[in-house]
């Protein structure tokens, strides 16, 4: 049945006139997803790639009451009006690409979210796919069929490149994916590890996860207390990067905002550590994944 | 980006947060206010107290000599160029006070606990605030969870922290006097840099941990400025080792650099491209990389792309190495997959024989963090004969 992309999914495209909004737009409709609207403010009326453009969220979904996720590719310096605009119309999956939001703007976005029963992935999201069912992002860009393929494996991954590249692994080992998300490595998220943990344990399709975490942040150390809990029941495989990064002076930014260590709080010893005594079989490079899901 | 004590001060003062009569020096003989005083050296790494670098001055005596000491001082690796002289406050209650955004509640959190180095372990306690409701954060900060006495420099600094979207507005100690009177002695400060659009205020660029950027950092964060295409450059960092490193991905690369230290790699540099650059962002990258002297190897590594078009990214690749003298004879390791991969192989196979670069070229059947052992081999020798 796969996770968050479904048969049933029906996305509205915040920024579909923009490069990466209208680029995605097509990707997404060549690999079977419904996309039944777009959205750019001042431009409703037009039509891109045959897809019809609103102004407003909410005259999109007058039009098309079936939407139920929106993707959100707009510049980061508006990117929270048209996420409080999809929170506000109770779209109830935002999958927001964009990357560089402030900090103060997520926090915003998240706390609204959580009140109105909302789930967002990203910011910085590469997007979700469900292998042979659709995608929502630029995950897999033009073709993803060659590196994605259908299985019973959920990827969670911080990095956009890696969650591709651990699906390449799996798909060349022939093991398939149930759902790959990318929850981008922002320092505030709106879906972790363990909040789609919880959705990969209601589901079906899905018998084990694999987690591509990075130093910085909770989310790894959230994720083995998960399992610890006993709420997450299926085998989990992860890799956690970023020892490089340690042997730089503490405060140090780089490739991922999250990535950022500041004493002894979100460091790779205390990930390892909390996710090996949950029982987790970690990964010395991502090539040993697929061994350790056998 | 990390701000200096008296720059923090300054956002402090500009809500009407109390803080002690100060003067900003770079010079010795620059006093104008009184003793009794505490000299503080103005460097961004932490811990100055226990290092040295905060003084305290009783009388005149000695004033200018303790001055000239700590102006001829490197504190943790930092030269001190500037020194904030205060007036000393004596102190009855010493707190520490903060807000940042935790990822654990996601969202912004007030840290309040006793003061003093090491605060944080002290048994501080974090409370976090609900951004939803914006406006009912000033009552929730006088609801009692911290002393009566302190609110207003809570709401405060509560200001402070959104009005200049900062990551932390830290004040530690935060001070009451025997008059009851709240000072905020110190300042920590890291404003957002992806707020940097909006903020009225800026500030001056820093050497980050007492370094000055090299003219090769410089150059290479300049690449990306004004052109949104992808990213190349804007992450760049200056290394001690002698292979070059061209990665990709901000998530891709740290894998990689993992990797190569693994295995004994020394890299020269870090720096990552991202997104959908231009080939022309990837040659002056590669120009900037491969600028560096005794280099033994190059390593050009990323995952299976999901948007990079692999050949635009390694033709600019190709563009920049053709440019460097003198021509490189050390070993070149590509291991890349995505969009136009095999397109790029071929033309770098041709471009390869015809120039007469050392390429070693892997697609994505090759594992990519298995290239740093062919990437060391190759630069250093094989170990094991």
């Amino acid at each position: 049945m796969a996770i968050l992309v479904t048969e049933k999914t029906k996305v509205l495209i915040q920024g579909i006139t923009g490069k990466e909004g209208s680029k995605v737009a097509l990707q997404m409709r060549n690999y079977g997803t419904k996309v039944l609207a777009g959205v750019t403010p001042g431009k409703g009326g037009q039509e891109a790639h045959g897809i019809p453009v609103y102004n407003t969220v909410k005259e999109a979904l007058e039009n098309h009451p079936g939407i139920n996720a929106s993707f959100v590719a707009v510049p980061n310096f508006v990117a929270l009006g048209a996420i409080k605009e999809a929170i506000e119309n109770k779209i109830p999956l935002i999958n927001i690409l964009t990357e560089h939001i402030p900090i103060k703007d997520t926090a915003i976005a998240l706390a609204l979210a959580k009140e109105n029963n909302v789930r967002i992935v990203g910011p910085s999201s590469i997007g979700i796919i469900s292998p042979g069912i659709g995608k929502v992002g630029s995950i897999g860009g033009d073709d993803p069929r060659g590196v994605f393929s259908k299985g019973s494996v959920g990827i969670i991954s911080k990095s956009g490149g890696m969650a591709s590249e651990v699906a390449w692994i799996l798909t060349k080992n022939g093991i398939g994916q149930s759902t790959v998300v990318g929850i981008g490595g922002d320092v505030l998220i709106g879906s972790s590890f363990a909040d789609l943990m919880e959705e990969f344990e209601k589901d079906e399709q899905t018998k084990a996860v694999v987690l591509f975490g990075e130093i910085g942040g909770t989310y790894e150390e959230e994720a083995a207390d998960l399992i610890k809990s006993g709420k997450f029941t299926k085998p989990v495989a992860a890799f956690v990067s970023g020892l490089f990064a340690e042997t730089l002076p503490s405060g140090t930014k780089l490739g991922h905002a999250g990535a950022i260590v500041y004493g002894e709080k979100g460091s790779y010893k205390s990930k390892i550590t909390a996710l090996e005594k949950a029982g987790v079989k970690l990964a010395k490079t991502p090539d040993e994944i697929p061994n350790l899901l056998k | 980006m990390q701000l200096f004590e008296f720059e923090g001060k300054q956002l402090f003062k500009n809500v009407g947060i109390n803080i002690p009569q100060s003067q900003l020096i770079d010079g010795p003989d620059q006093i104008r206010i009184k003793p009794p005083l505490v000299l503080k050296v103005q460097i961004l790494s932490g811990k100055r107290a226990d290092a040295g670098g905060i003084i305290k001055v009783q009388s005149a005596e000695g004033l200018v000599q303790s001055l000239k000491k700590l102006f001829e001082s490197t504190i943790n690796g930092e030269r001190v160029e500037k020194i904030l002289v205060e007036e000393a406050v004596e102190i009855d209650k010493e707190y520490y006070l903060s807000f940042s955004y935790s990822t654990e509640t996601r969202g912004p959190v007030m840290t309040f606990g006793s003061g003093g180095t090491g605060a944080e372990q002290k048994g501080a306690k974090s409370y976090p605030i609900d951004l939803a409701h914006l406006e009912g954060v000033k009552a929730h900060l006088r609801g009692g969870i911290i002393p009566e006495e302190l609110v207003d420099t809570a709401i405060k600094l509560w200001e402070v922290f959104i009005k200049y979207d900062l990551e932390l507005a830290e004040i530690n100690p935060l001070v009451v006097d025997k008059h009851g009177q709240v000072w905020a002695l110190d300042s920590k400060v890291i404003l957002d840099d992806d707020a940097d659009f909006r903020r009225e205020i800026k500030f001056p660029e820093r050497n980050l941990f007492g370094r000055a950027p090299t003219q090769r950092e410089i150059e290479a964060r300049k690449i990306d400025e004004g052109d949104h295409r992808g990213t190349a450059g804007s992450v760049y960092w200056d290394l001690d080792g002698d292979i070059a490193v061209i990665a990709a991905g901000g998530g891709g690369s740290i894998v990689n650099m993992d990797a190569l230290l693994a295995l004994g790699g020394k890299p020269a540099n870090y720096t990552e491209h991202s997104g959908n650059p231009p080939g022309e962002k990837l040659k002056k990258l590669t120009k900037i990389v491969l600028s560096k002297p005794g280099l033994k190897g190059c390593w050009f590594v990323g995952g299976t792309a999901n948007f990079t078009d692999i050949y635009e990214t390694l033709m600019g690749f190709a563009e920049g190495l053709r440019e460097i003298k003198p021509k490189p004879t050390y070993p070149i390791v590509i291991r890349r997959g995505g969009p136009q991969d095999k397109k790029a192989f071929e033309a770098l196979e041709e471009i390869g024989k015809k120039e007469g670069f050392d390429f070693h070229i892997f697609g994505r059947e090759t594992p990519m963090t298995s290239t740093a052992k062919i990437m060391v081999e190759l630069a250093y020798g094989n170990i094991s004969h």
